[in-house]
């Protein structure tokens, strides 16, 4: 595996502000032949909200899943906190204050509302092999608790998450993400197949994060998209084609190709 | 929290079976209590640790027997002091069962670790090959057994057959089930589910699961150790026969009939099996309707079939219907490709 890397700026206590919260450099991700992502620049600044757009295919969610671990890049290096963890599995992300949520909702259907927000918990908390209940548990159980009530499932706690509807299993992955407080927030399509009023819901919520949290959020609605947002970043075919302000990147002539040549194929 | 009341009936109606249990000895024969009541107990305390890595994990696994076998071989061979086979280390009792427990512990970390990031079917497979490996390793290896197994061993005085070894088969049941079911609510426990739910998610939320399925693996073999301790003491002999793979697709079945999805079922599928392979042989005319020792297994078979057409969830399954029959909610059609996830995943839904 041939990586070019470039030497990344060391973590040091006090450059926090300084450091971009994440950097993605030169990362390529080939599956097989298709090359997804051909090499993408990115570095989002601490406390920021960026929305990455773009038609399906596009690799948004491959450049998510560079960024949270799940798949480790053909090419290029990824830094969260200047800390290069190209190589670290996803189950050390966490640690690094890193909290996702994937497109299709990935929920233990098995297990109820609460006991999802609280694994969330436990595993970011280092309970991981407790194999006892004790008073930490109960208190993250309370904790698990409050975030069910946040995301508005406070009438289903005891409910296998595998008999939720569809929108609910999206709050409840909302919830398992950011019952941790991470510092970055990645959010994969969060308003799909939601209702107005859960969209509603899901901007007040994202709005009432702290200021320090970096949010990064694929949407394909635009209107969530552009409301949350600060800084907008345009993906096709595994590159980043626009960036920008959002009345920037709406104005942007090549975005307006993309959207409408890709509705006009598809 | 949950509603109290199902899970306090479900504490009286176990504290009942316990009293019930406790006080057999004084109302049956020692017969009923030595080779049915005591091996319903240990075969049952081994098919749960298969229901344990089956509801929790996701993991079906077919080395439980060999484990079993694993502590009854270590058992004899540090206890007896002289034979023709074996080590014969002749140490204490007690030093033996401690001896037995460390090395099925180890061994089971180690098999576990191989195993543990495969899952479905190559779990079953990968099992299923240790269970072929193990019995050759005994059969093969005459400085630990040999094929004609190990005679003769002794158990602990203190555990004398029947009443005294029944009451500690008891004791072992009772506290893998109440122990099983309290550890599904811990954080080692509902990670165990989440990782049967969906591993990708687990690591992304900060767990290993590798080591988690390793973990749970380790404690499934101690456990299913101490069943092959009582074996032993009970049996007073081992031989790599009965570890072989028919007595590895019993413990299976014992744990598919009484439902692989509820710890009690272990038991129950446990009762029925030995019940039958205890009874059935005996029923006045059964020779003369073409039913010879040959074909008893082709009984055992169409019964076995017959419970699961009746019920996949097993014994256990078919009890929690009728229990909760009026407020049941319609299950999901089943027919995919892993029907045993499938069915492990609705049991997790419907239960408690
Ligand atoms: N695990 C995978 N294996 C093979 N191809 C994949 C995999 N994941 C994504 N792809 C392909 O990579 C491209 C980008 O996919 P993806 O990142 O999911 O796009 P987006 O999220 O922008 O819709 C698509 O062509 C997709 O088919
Ligand atoms: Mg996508």
């Amino acid at each position: 595996m041939t990586s070019k890397r470039r030497p990344l700026p060391a973590a040091e206590p006090g450059t926090a502000g300084l450091v971009p919260v994440v950097q993605v450099r030169a990362v390529k991700v080939a599956f097989g032949g298709l090359l997804a992502l051909r090499g993408i620049d990115l570095d989002v600044e601490q406390g920021e909200r960026l929305a990455i757009l773009g038609p399906n295919g596009a690799g948004k969610t491959t450049l998510f899943n560079v960024i949270a671990g799940d798949i480790t890049p053909t090419s290029g290096t990824v830094a969260v906190k200047g800390v290069d963890c190209t190589r670290l599995p996803s189950r050390r992300r966490p640690r690094l204050g890193v909290a996702r949520t994937y497109q299709k909702a990935r929920t233990f259907e098995g297990l109820s509302v609460t006991d999802n927000v609280y694994l969330a918990l436990a595993g970011h908390y280092r309970r991981q092999r407790v194999p006892w209940r004790s008073a930490v548990d109960r208190r993250l159980r309370d904790e698990a608790g409050r975030v069910v009530a946040s995301v508005w499932l406070g009438d289903h706690r005891d409910t296998p998450a595998g008999a939720l509807a569809h929108g609910q299993k999206r709050q409840l992955e909302l919830g398992m993400a950011i019952a941790t407080d991470p510092d970055v927030l990645m959010l994969d399509e969060p308003a799909s197949g939601l209702s107005r009023g859960e969209r509603e819901h899901l901007v007040e919520l994202l709005d009432a994060l702290a200021e320090s949290v970096t949010v990064l959020l694929i949407e394909h609605d635009m209107d969530v998209a552009f409301r949350v947002a600060r800084r907008v970043v345009v993906m096709a075919d595994g590159e980043i084609v626009a960036a920008g302000a959002p009345e920037q990147v709406r104005a942007d002539p090549k975005v307006h190709e993309i959207y409408l040549g890709s509705e006009g194929r598809s | 929290m949950r509603s109290g009341s199902p899970v306090y009936r479900r504490g009286a109606a176990l504290a009942l079976l316990v009293v019930v249990l406790i006080a057999l000895p004084s109302v049956v024969p020692a017969f009923f209590i030595n080779f049915v009541m005591t091996q319903t107990l240990m075969l049952g305390l081994a098919a749960a640790t298969i229901v344990f890595l089956a509801k929790y994990g996701g993991m079906v696994s077919l080395a439980q027997f060999l484990l079993f076998g694993v502590a009854g071989f270590m058992y004899g061979n540090a206890a007896l002091e002289a034979g023709s086979r074996g080590l014969n280390l002749g140490w204490h009792p007690w030093a033996a069962v401690a001896f037995a427990l460390a090395v099925t512990t180890a061994a089971a970390f180690l098999l576990g670790a191989l195993a543990s990031r495969t899952t479905g079917l190559y779990y079953l497979m990968l099992t299923l090959v240790y269970a072929v490996i193990g019995y050759f390793v005994f059969a093969q290896i005459t400085e630990i057994s040999g094929p004609s197994g190990i005679t003769s061993i002794k158990r602990p005085e203190l555990l004398a057959a029947p009443v005294s070894l029944y009451y500690t088969a008891l004791g072992l049941s009772v506290l893998a089930y109440l122990g099983f079911r309290a550890l599904g609510r811990t954080a080692f426990g509902l990670a165990l589910q989440g990782m049967r739910d969906d591993p990708v998610r687990m690591a992304s939320l900060g767990f290993n699961v590798p080591l988690h399925r390793t973990l749970a693996f380790t404690l499934g073999g101690f456990v299913a150790g101490l069943g092959g301790l009582v074996n032993v003491w009970w049996n007073g002999q081992i031989d790599p026969a009965s570890i072989g793979i028919g007595p590895t697709l019993i413990l299976l079945i014992i744990a598919v009939i009484g439902g692989v999805s509820y710890f009690e079922g272990a038991w129950l599928g446990a009762f029925v099996y030995v019940a039958m392979s205890t009874y059935l042989r005996d029923l006045p005319l059964i020779d003369r309707i073409g039913i010879t020792e040959a074909r008893f297994n082709t009984v055992i078979g169409a019964i076995v079939l017959l419970i699961m057409v009746l019920s996949p969830q097993g014994l256990a399954g078919i009890a929690d219907r009728l229990r909760r029959r009026p407020t049941r909610p319609r299950r999901p059609a089943a027919g995919s490709a892993d029907e045993t996830e499938a069915a492990i995943r609705r049991a997790q839904l419907i239960d408690e």
